[in-house]
């Protein structure tokens, strides 16, 4: 069996299954290539891609080709600079202290940038309704988290349930699962199980030299505090603030690969440089479906992207946002139906 | 942003001074004096409880209701302080390389210990043993990401001695015809050597989510004046540091006569607010204590539980 690496990718010669299409309520089409749960496979010749697993996955994460980010006040006073030049509109009047009822401040979330440049004008405030796909990307994400802290997980849909309801946030998700028909509720648990059987087999156990956290919060104020730049990373590694960089963010999907997905991880890194002397040295999505690992290397062009996108959608989101209220509430960090992510949209991660 | 070698500096500096009791005093007499009045409007028999996590609450959002919580019930982030500060104990200690790798061992053992005994060093025990694997992993996994970020926060081989972890709550109870408790929690007591022969003095770390506020250094004062409000003959807290690792900020307030006349003013604020909550209904009683145990535990995560105004049960 010939393997070759292409980037984040190992392609195996041999006999490749046929993909014909969604395995569950929402996921939408499999991506080529991969085996989808309850297929007949259809031998063909041809290359077929193996995810990463175990010690392979985590050097796909450690070892970028490039040489890691050293600390750099400068690089981060001038991107700190820049963002605050940016966001000067967004200031607050003399006198209005932060976190004030009279001027809440706007918090910019990576799903907030995404809507703010891809749907710009007025949006309404409010939940995003739940699906199929939203609950099983929760889902996955408390069980990837249960992996990474206890190196295990037994039944997943029980222990993924399990995690939710001992969090209020997930409240209003619970319920709604709740109220699925019989045949979207066992489509959705046996996604649930096949990506997190996938989880377990291909995730090893992290050293806990590597400081492990999950659904770390990380913020940045900026423009006197009128604007919060907000996120909650599925995983991080390494020790922040050492000369060189050592922190790497994992951010996990349960569906397809987007475009947006490397945004979000900009996003992330420009937080942590915010945040940090170094930025971290690599930013990665790990799709849940598939099992692909795509890995950014953090350089000062992705850093500066990140705060050009981030500057232009937090002036969009301000231009369509009430003052009063809608999107801006500081209400105490209660997540919305169906994200499951604090934060996310307007309130600030408590 | 805040280095771990910078906050560490600030936290084991020599205090620049130290007040003496009289200073406790001062501000013991003028609370004395002014709060009995701010709450006479409370029926007979009330209580209130002030604690740091209610008077931010206040201060961000000054309208009505807004120091009430809702009734308790356990959440891993209830959890997370406890179980992360022995955690970090257990990293101190050498029994584990990181919280990580702590959280687990250390919650098995306390409810081994409370299985075994009945005690319940941390109070959550018994709920945590009635959790399935999925909402025990919450638990370890919440604290755990908790416990790294402060860890990760200071060089910890700098402190000797090691800092003092959790501990009880100060506490001090105002003599009033209605009772008020000041309730002040500090994650570390680090005892730092005074410079040239001076005494050594006391530095308290606070940990908080977010960002810190415009008013922070009014509101680490609070913890300092609880302290020192809590025993005339302990010494009054040389600084306090607060923590905000979500965004790598630290704010150091060395404690002067001003702080503690700052501190005790928003008190005095915060308690009118919550006086006037009760009075119009929105600080409903209390439904008493989750499982039993007495409010501001040894270690447990009291900033959770619901600090009310309005009337004790019964």
């Amino acid at each position: 069996m010939a393997v070759m690496e292409t980037g984040t990718h190992r392609w195996e010669h041999c006999a490749i299954p046929a993909s014909p299409g969604g395995t569950g309520p929402g996921w939408g089409p499999a991506r080529t290539g991969v085996v989808p749960a309850a297929t007949t496979p259809v031998r063909r010749s041809g290359p077929i891609w193996t995810p990463l697993a175990g010690p392979e996955l985590l050097d796909r994460l450690r070892f970028t080709g490039r040489p890691r980010p050293v600390a750099d006040a400068e690089r981060a006073d001038s991107l700190r600079q820049f963002l605050e030049e940016g966001l000067e509109p967004l200031g607050r009047e003399p006198g209005v202290h932060e976190g004030s009822v009279a001027r809440p401040p706007l918090v910019v979330t990576k799903a907030r940038l995404t809507e703010a440049h891809s749907r710009p004008g007025p949006r309404a405030a409010g939940d995003r309704a739940p699906t199929p796909a939203i609950a099983c990307g929760i889902l996955i994400g408390v069980l990837f988290r249960q992996l990474i802290t206890t190196g295990s997980i037994g039944d997943p849909v029980a222990d993924g349930f399990g995690a939710l309801a001992v969090d209020d946030r997930h409240a209003d998700l619970l319920a709604w699962v709740g109220r699925l028909p019989d045949d979207q509720r066992r489509a959705l648990d046996a996604e649930v199980r096949r990506q997190a059987e996938g989880l377990v087999r291909r995730w090893p156990a992290l050293d806990p030299a590597w400081l492990p956290r999950t659904e770390e919060p990380m913020r940045a104020d900026l423009a006197g505090g009128a604007v919060v730049l907000a996120a909650r990373v599925d995983l991080a590694v390494g020790r922040p603030g050492l000369d060189v960089a050592s922190v790497a963010v994992v951010e996990v999907k349960s569906g397809a690969r987007r475009g947006e997905h490397r945004d979000d991880l900009g996003f992330y890194a420009l937080i942590e440089a915010l945040r940090h002397p170094a930025p971290p040295f690599a930013v990665a999505t790990y799709y849940t479906r598939t099992g692909e690992l795509d890995v950014e290397p953090v350089s000062d062009e992705l850093l500066w992207a990140a705060a050009d996108r981030t500057v232009a959608g937090a002036l969009a989101l301000a231009a369509c946002t009430p003052p009063d209220g809608g999107e801006r509430r500081v209400t105490g960090g209660r997540t919305l139906a169906g994200t499951g992510r604090p934060g996310e949209h307007g309130t600030i991660p408590g | 942003m805040s280095t771990a070698a910078e906050v560490t500096d600030s936290i084991i500096r020599p205090p620049t001074a130290l007040l003496g009791p009289e200073a406790a005093a001062r501000a013991r007499q003028r609370l004395s004096q002014e709060v009995p009045a701010l709450v006479d409007r409370l029926p007979s028999g009330d209580q209130v409880v002030v604690s740091l996590a209610q008077l931010r609450r206040l201060g961000s959002d000054p309208t009505p209701g807004a120091g009430v919580e809702d009734p308790f019930a356990w959440k891993p982030r209830f959890v997370r302080r406890s179980l992360g500060l022995a955690a970090i104990g257990a990293c101190l200690d050498g029994r584990a390389r990181s919280p990580h790798e702590a959280v687990g061992p250390v919650a098995d053992r306390a409810v081994d210990e409370w299985e075994r005994s009945g005690w319940r060093t941390f109070h959550w025990e018994p709920w945590f043993a009635a959790l399935g694997g999925g909402a025990r992993a919450a638990v370890l996994a919440e604290s755990a990401t908790w416990a790294t970020q402060l860890w990760t926060s200071l060089d910890w081989r700098r402190f000797r001695p090691p800092p003092r972890l959790g501990g009880p709550d100060d506490q001090w109870a105002c003599p009033a015809p209605r009772t008020v408790h000041l309730k002040g929690r500090s994650e570390l007591r680090v005892v730092v050597p005074g410079d040239a022969g001076s005494p050594p003095g006391t530095v308290l770390v606070s940990v908080s989510g977010g960002s810190p506020r415009p008013d922070c250094e009014v509101e680490l004062g609070y913890l300092a004046l609880v302290a020192a409000l809590r025993s005339p003959s302990r010494p009054v807290p040389a600084r306090v540091v607060g923590l905000w690792p979500d965004t790598a900020r630290h704010v150091v307030v060395d404690i002067t006569e001003e702080v503690l006349d700052d501190a005790g003013t928003l008190v005095l604020g915060g308690l009118e607010a919550m006086v006037s909550d009760a009075a119009t209904g929105l600080g409903a009683p209390a439904d008493g204590e989750p499982d039993g145990h007495p409010a501001g535990g040894s270690t447990g995560d009291r900033r959770a539980v619901p600090v009310r105004t309005g009337a004790a049960p019964g």
